[in-house]
């Protein structure tokens, strides 16, 4: 039996009358890689730090590794590393400084020899201080410090934020240097579809605070569907298909953005209703996303686009 | 381990402060010592023999020490130095967001806390009370100076020692609080405050010393309590 190493219930925080986390029932299991996306301002962050009891939840709760967010141990702390949203580290040590910081909370773990080889794959001269690296630079000490203790649970808040294409490659290469070691546990936040295409196995959306979805990335790719259909006249004045998302117009081409529906049913539909003819788009991550998230009022910033 | 870590941390990043202090604490000082062995002491107001309160006292006590401008530049120096390091460790993670860097480690969270405190106290030790304990071992030299300065000055200045520290707790629990300024969140700083005034308007040694320990324990456990559920 798969073990669940990171499980919430019915979370909810409320800043002052705003309402960030709305209820989040989320059960991660153990040994995947898991991204959890959202637009910004979601709640991805705030859920993150209630997870990792940096925040108290309003209501609900939330478990980490079996224990109590909100009375996280320091032994259970020991085996969840974290990197932080902009990767804010002390400015004013060197690499090797922090070393040898991150080191001394992790007597029995810390593996030296990964950390050394993970900066000299980076590149990175130790004796730099942390205040003269860039961004990308701070991402990666970051990213070194958390795997070199080999957690079990690894929870990145936007890790790959700000970064260039080149060094986010090169940081989901390290993240898939702990998902190499057996058992790992990966949840990282993020707004770059392609990222958590790239390297995760099980998605998770938050929208407004709110789970939209929990499951494996194949399945969401499965689910999410973009179907055009032609009409020879005008188009049917109800859609009334299982699973529609959002439904656009234009003179005689409907576009339904669909959850879950299996191809014979829509063209069962398609073939009910009149279509002279159907196609599904094929669509990535980011375009599913996008449709999932969208509101069902939404329209185009700009007039032009819908020409 | 740990702890040593933290303390390490913390008393670099005090570091800067406590070279500081001390070099103000001894320039001013030492500048006096040598304005007094040069040319004498100051003579102050009859007033101050007629004194009540320790801040008069201190003229009183001072009026033929060589030790006698150096204690209101201790008070004063004390005093910033403590809201300097309360700042500097509890305010400015807030503003560099290092909060959760920190807090998420195999520690508790108090060991954080006791760990600041640690070395506040260690750079209050050196750059003020090694400073402090210098200038009084010089003045006590009758060769440099006619009249020596008594036992309880030099007491005293450990009063205006730990009401900087007093200051960096009251600091420390203002920084870490989260509520509005003008509810409980300057709670820290204005107790502070009435500690400091009670002690400097106590003439009994004892009971300012009493003031202090027990300002300081009424800090050290709002900021216990707030420190273990502060969000972060």
């Amino acid at each position: 039996m798969t073990e669940t190493v990171l499980e919430t219930e019915g979370l909810t925080k409320y800043y002052g009358s705003t309402l960030a986390v709305d209820h989040l029932d989320l059960k991660i299991p153990q040994g995947c890689i898991c991204g959890f996306v959202g637009r910004n301002g979601a709640g991805k962050t705030t859920a993150i730090k209630l997870m990792l009891g940096l925040l108290r939840p309003t209501a609900g709760s939330s478990r980490l590794l079996g224990c109590d967010s909100a009375a996280l141990t320091p032994a259970i702390r020991q085996r969840i590393g974290y990197v932080t949203e902009g990767h804010r580290l002390f400015r004013w040590m060197s690499i090797a400084e922090l070393e040898k910081f991150q080191r001394s909370f992790f007597p029995k773990q810390w593996d030296d020899k990964f950390f050394a080889d993970m900066i000299e794959y980076f590149n990175l001269p130790k004796k730099r201080k942390i205040k003269n690296l860039s961004n990308g630079e701070r991402a990666q000490v970051s990213l070194a410090l958390a795997l070199a203790p080999n957690p079990e649970l690894l929870i990145m808040d936007d890790p790959t934020l700000g970064l260039d294409a080149a060094i986010r490659r090169q940081f989901l290469e390290g993240m898939i240097e702990l998902i190499m070691r057996q058992g790992r546990t990966v949840l990282f936040s993020s707004h770059i579809l392609g990222d958590v295409e790239r390297v995760s196995d099980r998605i998770v959306v938050i929208d407004k605070g709110v789970l939209r979805a929990n499951c494996s990335l194949e399945e969401f790719r499965a689910a999410v569907k973009k179907v055009i259909l032609s009409f020879a006249d005008s188009t049917p004045a109800e859609v009334d298909i299982e699973g529609l998302l959002h439904c656009r117009r234009s003179e005689n081409e409907l576009e339904l953005i669909l959850i879950g529906p299996a191809d014979e049913q829509i063209g069962k539909w398609a073939d009910k209703n009149g279509a002279e003819k159907y196609h599904i788009v094929k669509m990535n991550l980011e375009d599913q996303f996008i449709e999932y998230t969208a509101p069902a009022n939404h329209r185009r910033l700009f007039r032009w686009e819908e020409t | 381990m740990r702890f040593l870590a933290l303390l390490r941390k913390e008393l670099r990043e005090s570091l800067p402060w406590m070279l500081l202090t001390a070099i103000v604490f001894l320039a001013i000082g030492g500048f006096s010592l040598r304005e007094a062995h040069l040319y004498g002491m100051y003579d102050w107001s009859e007033r101050y023999f007629s004194s009540r309160y320790i801040s008069e006292t201190y003229g009183l006590l001072y009026r033929h020490s060589p030790l006698q401008v150096i204690g209101p530049v201790l008070l004063l120096t004390s005093l910033g130095l403590g809201l300097v390091l309360g700042v500097r460790h509890f305010w400015i993670p807030y503003f560099t967001r290092t909060w959760p860097f920190l807090i998420h480690r195999s520690v508790d969270r108090t060991t954080i806390f006791w760990a600041k405190l640690a070395a506040a106290i260690i750079t209050f030790l050196i750059s003020l009370g090694a400073v402090w304990a210098a200038f009084y071992s010089y003045s006590c030299h009758p060769e440099r100076f006619t009249m020596l300065p008594i036992k309880r000055v030099f007491i005293e200045g450990w009063l205006f020692i730990a009401l900087g520290l007093v200051v960096y707790l009251g600091t420390a629990l203002t920084g870490l609080s989260t509520a509005r300024w003008y509810t409980t969140r300057i709670f820290g700083l204005a107790f502070a405050t009435v500690i400091i005034c009670a002690t400097i308007f106590e003439w009994r040694l004892g009971w300012a010393f009493a003031a202090i320990i027990i300002g300081a324990a009424i800090l050290l456990s709002q900021i216990n309590d707030t420190i273990s559920n502060r969000e972060f």
